[in-house]
């Protein structure tokens, strides 16, 4: 790049920054709690509360440094699993969100997998989304109420993941059956040639798109990031599949959008004391491991394996989404279910996520393996191969 | 013919652990002071923000020391980035 278009963008970038830090503008970023959740209480740490932290950072910040987003749907309810207040584990999780990211965008960066022009528009309209979202919310839980909000969450939750991550693996075989990097996305290509003024080409991502089209899936990105908590299982497909992006390039460029929503949650949540910062201190000593690990994977695959494997957790994610559903109509009221059964259902649930964290970093770590190998086998045969000097 | 050329960083990644290791004992061995201060809120926000970069760095440079000792690098042509 050159170095006054550096400047131009290093530019932006800190005004951008010095907008999105504003508290009222970034409010949670993401992920809310209603206000009689907020609790500011502080657990003892130990043994097992420790390996459990250093564990699911790990896993959670492979994927994310793989797919670009992920952890955050195993993280809050498992700092909540050890009796962390609600408040507490949310702003303990974005805090722990924006040093990972930021390692795994450099690291992606470096690759040149990032689209830095891409990263920044998708996280200021992002923002401003997460902030239709939250107001969306809000509206929700003034009329029905906290089940009903959950009830709500659940569905879209379950709707969307859904419908995107069967596509995504449908797409992901597309491209494992032609034996191809990836496939390309019909509907992209019909975006970029819609001449709609402004066009802002995006050079890493090799696309092009109107500011008309780039703004809303932002905005939407942000919006649904507020309700369900997982902006990336969002804007990674849209990019993808709006924007026309390669799936490695939406992946590493979803890491900026990562970082620069977590730093504005951590400063609203942070501003309120909110942050236990040894929990986040010891999900961010298995995650910069697990981050790096997975930037590091993603030169090791074709490029459909991020579709897969995005679109495996998402499925697994929507499924024990879907188990939690019966606990929040009986809330409402509309079935009835024994206590012994809420509990074993939200168990279920749980250990499901937990799951889908795992199968997804037994795929990323198997294929890299497998890789690894072929290369070993390659090297030793291409040595064979070499005439020994007379 | 050696089969592997490229330096393993093993000495980075000894100094980093070390460094990385004193300042989560630091944090941990007061623990107590820590969670205090840093869940006061308002100015103490920037103390958060700039512990949680710090580590970043230090633990992240360990990490990916870490990695390369073991011999995981990046195997694909590398792009741009510098």
């Amino acid at each position: 790049m050159a170095p006054e278009k550096m400047r131009r963008w290093g530019l932006i970038a800190l005004g951008t920054l010095a907008l999105l830090s504003i508290p009222a503008i970034g409010e949670a970023a993401g992920e809310m709690v209603d206000t009689k959740s907020v609790v500011k209480q502080f657990i003892e740490l130990n043994t097992f509360s420790v390996l459990f932290l250093f564990a699911l950072g790990f896993l959670g910040g492979l994927i994310s440094g793989f797919i670009g987003s992920g952890g955050a749907f195993v993280l809050t309810p498992g700092m909540m699993s050890l009796g962390v207040p609600a408040a507490i584990a949310v702003a303990s999780n974005m805090c722990h969100k924006f040093p990972k990211a930021m390692v795994g965008a450099y690291k992606r960066y470096k690759y040149g997998q990032v689209d830095l022009k891409l990263g920044l528009i998708m996280a200021t309209t992002a923002i401003i989304g997460v902030q239709i979202g939250i107001r969306i919310q809000k509206m929700i839980f003034a009329r029905w109420g906290a089940a009903g909000s959950n009830l709500y969450v659940s569905l879209a939750f379950v709707t969307i993941l859904t419908l995107l991550g069967v596509y995504m693996l449908y797409d992901a075989f597309r491209a494992m059956r032609a034996k191809a990097e990836d496939t390309a996305s019909g509907l992209a290509e019909k975006v970029k040639k819609l001449w709609l003024p402004p066009m802002i080409k995006f050079g890493v991502a090799n696309t092009k798109a109107s500011l008309w089209v780039t703004v809303p899936l932002g905005l939407g990105t942000g919006m649904l990031a507020a309700t369900i908590a997982v902006g990336g299982f969002i804007g990674v497909p849209g990019m993808i599949y709006v924007l026309g992006a390669p799936a490695i390039v939406a992946s590493a460029t979803e890491l900026v959008i990562a970082f620069l929503m977590g730093l504005t949650g951590t400063i609203t949540w942070a501003l309120g004391g909110f942050v236990d910062i040894r929990m986040t201190l010891l999900i961010l000593a298995g995650s910069l491991i697990g981050v790096q690990l997975g930037a590091v994977g993603t030169t090791y695959v074709k490029e459909y394996m991020i579709k897969f494997v995005m679109a495996t957790i998402m499925i697994i994610v929507s499924v024990s989404r879907g188990v939690a559903i019966p606990t929040y109509l009986h809330q409402l009221g509309t079935i009835q279910l024994a206590e012994s059964k809420i509990i074993i259902l939200n168990n279920v649930s749980f250990i499901m996520m937990c799951a889908a964290l795992a199968t997804g970093g037994i795929i990323i770590l198997g294929n890299m393996w497998k890789r690894k190998k072929e290369i070993q086998l390659e090297a030793e045969a291409k040595e064979q191969s070499v005439p020994l000097p007379s | 013919m050696k089969k592997n050329n490229q330096v393993r960083p093993v000495r980075q990644t000894i100094l980093w652990g070390i460094v990385s290791l004193v300042a989560y004992l630091l944090v941990f061995l007061n623990q107590q002071t820590v969670t205090y201060y840093f869940t006061q809120g308002g100015f103490y926000a920037l103390v958060v923000i700039i512990t949680a970069l710090a580590f970043s760095f230090i633990h992240g440079a360990f990490a990916n020391y870490l990695l390369e000792a073991v011999g995981i690098r990046a195997i694909q042509k590398q792009k741009g980035g510098h």
